[in-house]
């Protein structure tokens, strides 16, 4: 479980991503970033350098038509 | 021969290649039910009753000079509002497309529009199809026909009402955690998503482009059948469509389901998430049917629920914030409360998270594939039955566990179908889920359980508001 960011934390992430939310949606962000980080804390973490995630680029799709 | 707005697919296309119906006259009486009826459902947001009405006309002609060119000739249909249609409004429910006229067909209405489908209008659905029932967006939310007050449920909201209230026999929606199997549970009618990449979905409004699906809602599993046929296919335009064979859905449809192995996944119904009894009992009940047909049933084990909603979730989250960032950081204003707080977040998750949760895919979706080589079906509630019609929490949608989302994660086809009604007339729900591009063993399987009982026989009574 990683440390919970501060609401400081919040908004200074909610910067970087471009967002300068008026106070009400900064208060749903910081909420509804609260669950999101709850799910993401339960995702595995220290995998396999080789392991692929399950995008891939698969060239044969971006051939022009016809090739 | 039932009422024309109650004909199925199968049905009015046997009557109109046989010359005994009119595609205008099928045309003519759901317009006019949706004319007198909609009011009480707001399933559509658009009604394209004029280019209707040409379709249908130039069908007759076509029909009578030659024959029909497809089993879904001369036959209306609606799309979700999610579908591109060129020259014709295509929203998402959202105030930020409300001006938005494409002007290009997506893939899947170029394919109706080519078998001589007659375009009825455009379905409501969740904002962006994800976040709601809103009252705060560009329309107002769709109802149940089987009861206003209660939910349709979503995203594909409108499309499952319009069915089940016989507006239409056809309809395309979207699923990327449930939204054709949620709605066609709610509402009581047959709903597939495909597998990943068997239905294009260019032209279609991404929600989050790893777990989108576009798929048919109907009132019957052959229904669903005969418009896979239509619309899956390779469109090598989607980078995620798959370049397989096709083969004939209806011809699967055998009804015979005598040795089918029918896996349960004993740990989520136990443990995971554990249905009401009423559920359980009307799932038990459908079990029993197919034991009756043949076929033999045994618990898997599948990998915990939670773990495929925190991958989807975070998947998602991102995708969809990336998809409206541009919107989000100049006018969030414009968007309802309820998607604008189920995708702001994601403007937080970092690369390195993202790409654990696709890493998380993987493990997942292998997993349940060697779960899917053990049996020839999964089957489980699709939902619980639908609840009112009220604004649900948006946080629910982070911590509600569902049966739906795993196979979004895996790609596997599921189809909804109807297994009876509680005792507040909702009804309950089935889902059938196959191998990847299994979709004859499921379709097969959903037919013969509707062919063996006899909800497919009672339909919601809707009366019209009378009018001062």
């Amino acid at each position: 479980m990683t440390d919970s960011p501060s609401h400081d934390d919040i908004v200074l992430l909610a910067r970087q991503a471009g967002l300068n939310l008026p106070p009400a949606y900064l208060q749903e962000l910081v909420e509804a970033y609260g669950n999101v980080r709850q799910m993401i804390d339960r995702i595995p973490t220290g995998r396999p350098r080789g392991d692929e995630p399950a995008h891939v680029f698969v060239p044969t799709k971006f051939l022009p038509a016809g090739q | 021969m039932a009422a024309l707005e109650f004909l199925t697919i199968a049905e009015a296309s046997k009557l109109i290649a046989t010359r005994k119906l009119s595609p205008v006259e099928l045309t003519e009486a759901c317009l006019a039910r949706i004319e007198a009826l909609d009011h009480l459902l707001d399933s559509f947001v658009t009604l394209t009753a004029e280019r209707a009405r040409a379709e249908a006309k130039a069908a007759e002609a076509t029909i009578m000079a030659s024959g029909p060119v497809s089993r879904m000739h001369g036959i209306p249909y609606c799309l979700k509002d999610i579908y591109d249609t060129a020259g014709i409004r295509t929203t998402g429910m959202s105030r930020t497309l409300a001006d938005n006229v494409p002007t290009r067909d997506s893939y899947c209405t170029e394919k109706l529009v080519a078998a001589g489908g007659v375009l009825l209008g455009k379905n409501a659905t969740w904002e962006f199809a994800h976040g709601g029932p809103s009252w705060d967006v560009l329309f107002p939310p769709a109802r149940n026909p089987w009861n206003r007050d209660y939910s349709p449920a979503g995203s594909s909201s409108g499309s499952g009402a319009a069915i089940a209230a016989g507006f239409a026999p056809a309809t395309l929606g979207t699923d990327t955690g449930g939204s054709i199997r949620s709605p066609a549970a709610a509402c009581g009618i047959a709903g597939l998503k495909p597998t990943y990449g068997l239905v294009s979905r260019r032209g279609v409004i991404p929600n989050c482009f790893s777990h989108d699906h576009a798929g048919p809602l109907a009132w019957t599993t052959e229904d669903v059948a005969i418009l896979m046929q239509v619309i899956a296919g390779y469109d090598p335009e989607d980078p995620g469509c798959a370049n397989v064979p096709i083969p004939d859905y209806t011809a699967a449809l055998t009804g015979d389901v005598n040795g089918l192995v029918i896996g349960v996944p004993a740990n989520w119904l136990e443990t995971d998430n554990p249905p009401t009894p009423a559920t359980k009992a009307a799932f038990e009940a459908a079990l029993d049917v197919f034991r009756g047909l043949g076929a033999t049933v045994r618990p898997v084990t599948m990998p915990p629920l939670q773990q495929f909603d925190d991958c989807k979730k975070t998947i998602a989250v991102a995708e969809l914030f990336t998809i409206h960032a541009a919107d989000l950081r100049a006018r969030p204003e414009l968007f309802g409360d309820s998607l604008r707080y189920r995708i702001i977040a994601g403007g937080l998750v970092r690369a390195e998270e993202y790409i654990l949760a696709m890493r998380m895919r993987t493990d997942l979706a292998r997993a349940m594939q060697a779960v899917m080589a053990t049996v020839d079906v999964l089957m489980l509630p699709t939902n619980e039955p639908a609840g009112k019609l009220e604004p649900i929490p948006p946080a629910s949608l982070f911590t509600r566990s569902s049966f739906t989302t795993p196979f979004n994660t895996g790609g596997n086809p599921a189809l909804s179908v109807c297994c009876g009604f509680a005792a507040n007339g909702m009804p309950f729900s089935l889902q059938i889920v196959g191998k990847l591009f299994d979709e004859p063993t499921v379709l097969r399987a959903g037919d013969a359980y509707e062919k063996a009982t006899p909800w497919r026989d009672k339909r919601p009574v809707l009366v019209a508001k009378e009018t001062a």
